[in-house]
């Protein structure tokens, strides 16, 4: 609840934050979508991610515009700049997972309409996209509560979705001679690619999380110089 | 403990120095000869345990703070903190108010400058104001009223030299080129943004190695106040600049260090709640109130 000064602005802003971190339910529900066209080479479901998509890609615009106007119109300064600029990033990150899940599902038809060819990638590509749906969830909390901690956490959770995205590698390189099932397991290792890749945007989310609170943008983890 | 016109023991004005400054003239010296232009610099002007008084009224408490050469240090604050007080305090301003007076230390690189025997005079020469409403002399020329702070502090220049200094400023204050044909056209002819900028010309005249500027552009359109800010922003290079705004965005355009002012309530002296370079005020200032007051929240 607003109080005080300025409170229409505010509320606008309030209003603004709570729209962009709905757009992690959109893509959140487009994971699990995607993950289900994966699971039963559902080739409909697939076209239906890929044509909601714009129902994220809307969120974005709109929220986009409305911040800009903010800062145009308002002046906002001090945590309000801060908070205007993280969702910025937020709504670009939750604009490329819509992105990576469109990417998953447009090569849904390339595998065909045969059974998956290899139970256990799926399955670790199905928990993949398990683990990777709780961390837009945590990163969505984590930014609603300002809570730097759980934000940090992120990065954690998100080793698990790595490593799950090297397994997936492992197994597709010993997938067998036939040239079908190779095919399908490259399709797969994409897929792979660009769960994980989700995975690194709620971790994006999280650093803003910790810019908005401290005022300092440090990224949680660097891949160019990876610690230890 | 008093400082106007209170002598004070040698160990409370002493500082380590880096080197040995000029001495602020005293009262009833010759005045000072002036630098040539290549030759002045800015000077810093440093503030401790300063308090303000209008009588039995305590308007400011405990400022302590450096303002910075060739730095524009911005003083914000919601109405009545203190803010025009404490300027006014930097040139020995505040004391020409009934009833006012000063406690604590002001010092320019290093020279109190309310220590007994300083001319407030000299004091005003070295570090120069600039008021929230233009204020040329109306029936002086344009030329006069830029001459006119030389015909005082000076005294008596050759009609060369004054020449010289007159175009100097009015080009330094961005004004030259608009009024070089008009010069003998009275100060009160111009439009409100030439006439504080010829205010700010008649202010370097005399060179001074501080401005005070109070509100310089709350009396100006959006234009004539752009103008004024780029201007702010070429004299800092010669110049010590503090400047009172009730422009937030003023202060984060054409500020280098912002100073956040604030009192707890009505009747209440005024304090200084937290400096810092201005980037970091507007962006993640480390008070609470000072995030408050610059995110329009009070005020």
């Amino acid at each position: 609840m607003t109080t005080g000064v300025r409170v229409e602005y505010q509320e606008e802003l309030e209003r603004l934050e709570a729209s962009a971190l709905g757009g992690l339910d959109l893509v959140s529900t487009a994971l699990s979508r995607t993950l289900e066209a994966i699971e039963h080479q559902d080739v409909e479901l697939a076209q239906i991610v890929v044509a909601d998509d714009d129902r994220i890609d809307g969120r974005y615009l709109e929220v986009h515009q409305a911040l800009i106007t903010l800062l145009a119109t308002q002046s906002p300064v001090a945590t309000d700049l801060r908070l205007i600029s993280a969702l910025l990033h937020v709504l670009k990150n939750v604009e490329r997972m819509g992105d990576q899940c469109v990417n998953i599902c447009k090569m849904i038809p390339l595998t065909g309409n045969e059974p998956p060819a290899d139970e256990e990638m799926v399955k670790m590509i199905l928990a993949m996209g398990g683990q990777t749906k709780a961390l837009i969830s945590q990163a969505k909390r984590a930014f609603a509560d300002r809570d730097v901690e759980l934000a940090r956490d992120l990065v954690i959770q998100d080793d698990a979705v790595d490593d799950l995205n090297r397994e997936c590698f492992r197994h597709a390189l010993q997938i067998g001679d036939d040239a079908d099932r190779r095919e399908w397991a490259m399709t797969m290792l994409l897929a792979a690619r660009a769960i994980e890749r989700i995975g690194d945007n709620a971790v994006d989310i999280g650093e803003q999380v910790a810019f908005v609170v401290t005022g300092l943008f440090r990224e949680f983890e660097d891949a160019s110089h990876p610690a230890g | 403990m008093p400082a106007t016109g209170a002598a004070r023991p040698e160990a409370e004005t002493a500082r380590a120095e880096t080197e040995t400054p000029t001495p602020l003239p005293s009262t009833g010296a010759a005045t000072a000869p002036r630098e040539a232009p290549s030759d002045r610099r800015a000077k810093t002007i440093e503030t401790r345990d300063v308090n303000l008084f209008y009588g039995d009224f305590h308007a400011v408490q405990d400022v302590t703070m450096k303002v910075e050469p060739n730095k524009v240090t911005a003083l914000i604050g919601s109405s009545g903190c203190g803010k025009t007080t404490f300027l006014r305090s930097l040139n020995r301003m505040h004391e020409l108010t009934a009833g006012a007076r000063v406690e604590g230390e002001i010092t320019l690189d290093g020279q109190d400058v309310y220590a007994s025997g300083v001319d407030p005079v000299a004091v005003r020469r070295l570090v120069g104001m600039v008021f929230q409403q233009p204020n040329p002399f109306p029936t002086m020329s344009i030329y006069d009223n830029v001459a006119a702070g030389l015909n005082l502090n000076v005294g008596r220049v050759k009609k060369a030299e004054k020449d010289e200094v007159v175009e100097r400023s009015l080009r330094g204050a961005h004004l030259w080129e608009e009024v070089k044909d008009r010069l003998d056209r009275p100060g009160s002819s111009l439009s409100g943004g030439q006439q504080q900028r010829l205010c700010i010309a008649r202010a370097i005249a005399i060179e001074p190695e501080v401005l005070l500027m109070d509100e310089p552009c709350s009396a100006l359109d959006p234009v004539a106040t752009l103008a004024i800010e780029d201007l702010i922003g070429e004299l800092k290079s010669s110049y010590t600049i503090a400047i009172v705004t009730h422009n937030m965005q003023q202060a984060s355009r054409a500020s280098d260090i912002t100073a956040f002012f604030n009192l707890e309530e009505t009747g209440k002296p005024g304090r200084l709640i937290e400096i810092g370079p201005t980037e970091k005020i507007f962006t993640s200032p480390s008070q609470q109130a000072t995030e408050d007051y610059v995110s329009g929240r009070f005020g």
